[in-house]
């Protein structure tokens, strides 16, 4: 089980969170940018082994969307590399 | 093994869901009419039978008895609230269920993964979590807790507890 840091509540188990997908990079303009990087945009979900920035809804507390960095080796909540998390 | 708690259904009472900012609920409904805002999360403050729970980012509930619904109403005004605010009468939304004996933290823990220790659940300690799987507001009451769950949900979670109590 893990424990999220939810920027109201604290620490909070993971069961009461549901998961809102990776932080995906900025959405290409679909007219300029090549059919190559629009799908790859659309369906490839990062998956590295180390840490993955993830989203994560408090939906059974207060209700906050938040942003971590999770290692996919450890389930670890670890710093992001810059001001994310 | 069985606990030695006892459960009840409480009966519906007064509640309203306040979102905004604090300073535009008070220019709203008026100081005069809520306790004073808990300074801390998932704490409550209460004055006048009256509970005011803060329960999320510029997100409060308002509780007291249902016989003072249509007084709270009449001063909150949700029909006619300004954009910067949003009051909604959530009274018949929620069913309360009152968990109370010498393990009812004990009966608490079998569903709820929060920490109920009064160290890092003190007595005006009121937070969303879950509860069996379902959303579920929980408080401490004298001795015991009550959880509010959706109403739906309320038949449901009466059986489970009738079942964890045997």
């Amino acid at each position: 089980m893990m424990l999220i840091p939810c920027p109201f509540c604290g620490h909070r188990s993971e069961s009461e969170f549901a998961y809102g997908g990776p932080v995906k990079p900025d959405r290409p303009d679909p007219h300029t940018t090549s059919d190559e990087d629009w799908v790859e945009y659309l369906t490839t979900v990062p998956n590295p082994l180390g840490p993955v920035q993830e989203r994560w809804w408090h939906v059974k507390g207060c209700g906050t969307w938040l942003t971590i960095w999770r290692d996919t080796r450890t389930h670890d909540i670890v710093e992001g590399p810059g001001d994310a998390g | 093994m069985s606990y030695d708690a006892s459960f009840e259904r409480l009966p519906i009472s007064a509640c309203f869901d306040l979102k905004g900012a604090e300073s535009a609920l008070v220019e709203w409904i008026g100081a005069e009419v809520l306790p004073e805002f808990p300074a801390k999360a998932n704490r409550c403050c209460k004055a006048d039978g009256v509970s005011l729970d803060h329960v999320g980012p510029r997100h409060w509930l308002l509780h007291a008895d249902i016989d003072r619904e249509g007084e709270l109403n009449a001063a909150l005004r949700p029909n006619e609230a300004t954009p910067e605010v949003s009051i909604v009468r959530v009274s018949d939304t929620m069913t309360t269920f009152r968990i109370a004996g010498i393990d009812a933290a004990h009966v608490l823990a079998i569903g709820c993964p929060l920490d109920l220790h009064e160290t890092a659940f003190p007595e005006d300690a009121v937070s969303f979590t879950e509860f069996f799987g379902q959303k579920a507001l929980v408080r401490r009451c004298i001795g015991g807790f009550d959880v509010s769950v959706e109403q739906s949900f309320g038949d449901m979670l009466e059986d489970y507890l009738t079942r964890a109590l045997r």
